[in-house]
């Protein structure tokens, strides 16, 4: 190893010095006893000797003779032969090991904001909420692959213990306990007008307990479906200009080798219009005030094995259908494959949820608190549609119902229905939505 | 295997050292025919006479002195305070030479010499009730020993005197009767060995000096509960077997220590830090501590019963740590 020279004291209540000069020269070799530099003390100068051997390194930066540092300040190394060929000042941006130290701990670093980020997940209002977790817990957590950002502890104040994160772990076994009580919120017991017929109990064919998701969707939509007022509109749309829009942008999209748009992206598009025009539907409910956001962030329902996950597309009014397409396939991939992270799910202001594909027609979506509204796509159908009514002509037409849940709390019937109005007229209408 | 008490069993370990070593002497004020107030050397004087069973005047300060010097020339004194209390009148040379010596000699000084005195809150008023244990643990070259059960006191009394540096070994006055199987003859008990008198896995308790009575008997309340609690012994604070505690903490992540003594800056407060420097993430609570109050042993039974922790404290102390 180097040995560092620094600043000697000289008297018991010396704090600062100046070194006088150095009395070797840079990459000499300098032997145990020999003189090495004079010091400037507040008293007398005085010459010190080298208490190691090895070869001289005066600090490239380090003080000139004659400032004035504290006692203890490096001034150099003493550098023993078989180490002088691998010495460097540290901090030198010289090539080797030095370099590689710093890119290792620049790898580190984000790590650990990362974990520091995740130890706060946002609140109902946006805010970080800090969960407490014990030492264990967490260590126990990481080992058995339990992501204890999702857990609810039993401790004193919520805090998770190592029990909470162990039943967590015990997923999938059959009759493992589940660790805490949902707060689903509990209607109070009926009492039973007749008494029960006394049944067989039916065979139970399997018991698990909930996955972390599992409790948190059933959390959030029963809190949902106990504290909001939801009223749900439906509306059935003529999809034929929507389609055949699709259409041209799925074979330019194809020549040219971009993403295409899917009906979720283009529905995505045009409510954001709606909404830029009914701010009162991109709103929400904070404590006793209505906030009408100024960004239209759509939330996609997506269907994965884990259960539903509702990524949010950001600021959807400022971005093109391109982007549009790009972005959404990329985070619905990622919510699919479990990559996408919990800044990816917050946010939202409105949600889009699409059954089509299942050939539902109609539906009654639960709001996705704390926002207002939520808009469900139904199957495009080929129906026969009077066209005119004073002809009676009839045409096959791609039809589509739209089945839109608002919050009564915050909007009224009327409000809703205007809005919803409005993203039909763009449904059949793109270019007016197109136009922006 | 035989039964004895406390006290009895430190005296034949007294005795038996003694026996082989005639460098061995004992001071202290009764200590001669009378046999020392807490019986700690009846029947030797009559083995030993005046030459090696000292009574002294009540002096702390000169005969502790003496005794550092006798010592530094190749004795091993045993200097019974009767009170810890007393000790403290002989503080500034224990400290300054006694525990230095052998460091300011670099080695070539030892000081062989063991202090003990009763310690603990036993109808025992401010002046006769200190338990000062970190302020022992607090000195380099000082061992600090507390044992609780007979065997214990028999087994590290010896090991203590011979011990080439200073021990001070205390002695709850509230163990001196306790009963315990005690071995016969040769029997030695190392430093810095924990005992854990009683296995459990959901909390670990450490326990100082009579605590563990205590705490033994709130494990039983516990236990009721349907919770199960190691219960450990230190028996040594310098050295403090960290080593026995964290293994124990590995198994249980909760750590409750329960002392008599006070909390500021007391064992339980090192104990707890070191825990934490090298089992934090072993730790599922917060280490707690349940402590005598801060302040001096009352004289009324009814307000030393409060300062002091008892089964149902300690065992209401556990329940807090597990809901933690």
């Amino acid at each position: 190893m180097s040995f560092e020279i620094t600043l000697p004291r000289l008297g018991w209540d010396m704090v600062e010095g100046a070194l006088a000069s150095w009395l070797r020269q840079d990459g000499e070799f300098v032997r145990t006893g020999e003189l090495l530099f004079s010091v400037e003390g507040d008293k007398a100068i005085q010459e010190i000797e080298a208490l190691d051997s090895g070869y001289l390194r005066i600090l490239p930066n380090g003080p000139q003779p004659g400032d004035k540092v504290p006692v203890g300040t490096l001034l150099g190394y003493l550098v023993p032969q078989e180490q002088l060929a691998s010495f460097r000042f540290p901090g030198s941006d010289l090539p080797d090991s030095p370099k590689q130290a710093t890119e290792a701990m620049k790898v580190v670093e984000p790590a650990l904001v990362t974990s520091q980020e995740q130890a706060g997940a946002p609140s109902g209002d946006g805010r970080k909420r800090r969960i407490y977790i014990s030492p264990y817990a967490r260590r126990l957590a990481e080992s058995l692959g339990v992501n204890w950002q999702m857990i609810e502890g039993s401790g004193r104040a919520g805090r998770i213990m190592a029990k909470d994160v162990e039943a967590i772990a015990t997923l999938g076994e059959l009759e493992a306990p589940i660790a805490a009580p949902i707060s689903i919120w509990q209607p109070p017991p009926v009492q039973p007008v007749m008494p029960a017929p006394a049944l067989q109990p039916a065979t139970t064919a399997a018991r698990a307990a909930m996955s972390p998701i599992r409790r948190k969707i059933a959390e959030h939509m029963a809190k949902s479906a106990h504290t909001t007022a939801p009223v749900t509109l439906t509306s059935e749309v003529d999809a034929t200009e929507l389609v055949s829009l699709r259409k041209t942008l799925k074979d330019d999209a194809a020549s040219n080798g971009q993403a295409v748009p899917s009906y979720n992206d283009l529905l995505a598009k045009l409510s954001a219009q709606a909404l830029l025009e009914h701010p009162l539907v991109n709103a929400r409910i904070e404590g006793d005030e209505v906030v009408q956001l100024a960004t239209v962030n759509i939330a996609i329902a997506v269907d994965t094995d884990r259960g539903l996950i509702v990524p949010v597309l950001r600021d959807v009014q400022t971005k093109t259908l391109r982007q549009l397409a790009q972005e959404s396939a990329a985070l619905i991939e990622k919510t699919r494959n479990g990559t996408v992270s919990y800044e990816e799910l917050q946010g939202a202001t409105f949600t889009i949820t699409n059954l089509g594909m299942f050939e539902i027609d109609a539906f009654t979506p639960i709001i996705d608190l704390p926002q207002c509204a939520i808009v469900g796509a139904g199957r495009i159908v080929p129906k026969q549609v009077v066209v005119d009514v004073g002809t009676g002509r009839v045409e096959i037409r791609q039809m589509m119902v739209l089945s839109l849940t608002f919050d009564h709390r915050l909007i009224d019937g009327a409000q809703a229905a205007r809005f919803l109005q409005r993203v039909k007229k763009f449904v059949e209408n793109p270019y007016l939505w197109l136009v922006g | 295997m035989r039964e004895m008490t406390f006290t009895e069993a430190a005296r034949e370990g007294l005795a038996e050292e003694m026996a082989r070593d005639p460098m061995i002497f004992v001071v202290g004020e009764g200590i001669g025919a009378r046999g020392g107030n807490f019986n700690t050397t009846v029947g030797l004087y009559d083995l030993y006479g005046e030459w090696r069973l000292r009574d002294t005047p009540i002096s702390e300060n000169g005969f502790t002195g003496i005794c550092t010097g006798a010592a530094m020339l190749g004795a091993r004194p045993v200097v019974d305070f009767m009170f810890l209390d007393f000790e403290l009148d002989a503080l500034g040379g224990i400290i300054n030479q006694m525990t230095r010596l052998r460091w300011m000699s670099n080695g070539q000084v030892k000081v062989p010499i063991v202090l003990r005195g009763g310690v603990g809150i036993a109808s025992t008023g401010p002046h006769h009730s200190s338990n000062l244990f970190s302020l022992f643990m607090h000195l380099p070259g000082l061992r600090v020993v507390l044992p609780v059960f007979p065997a214990d006191a028999k087994g590290l009394l010896k090991t203590s005197i011979r011990s080439d540096d200073p021990v001070i070994f205390l002695e709850h006055k509230k163990l001196m009767n306790l009963k315990g199987e005690v071995p016969e003859g040769e029997h030695l008990l190392p430093f810095g060995q924990a005992s854990v008198v009683r296995p459990g896995k959901d909390l670990t308790i450490v326990a100082i000096s009579f605590m563990v009575i205590e705490t033994l008997k709130a494990a039983n309340l516990l236990e009721k509960d349907g919770v199960s609690a190691e219960v450990i012994d230190p028996r040594t604070l310098a050295p403090l077997d960290i080593a026995t505690i964290l293994e124990s903490v590995t198994k249980t992540h909760r750590l409750l220590i329960v002392d008599e003594d006070f909390s500021p800056s007391g064992a339980g407060a090192e104990i707890a830090a070191q825990l934490m420097e090298q089992g934090f993430y072993e730790l599922d609570a917060p280490v707690r501590r349940l402590n005598g109050t801060f302040v001096p042993g009352p004289l009324s039974p009814p307000l030393e019963a409060a300062v002091v922790p008892n089964a149902q404290t300690i065992a209401k102390a556990a329940h807090d740590l597990l809901v933690e």
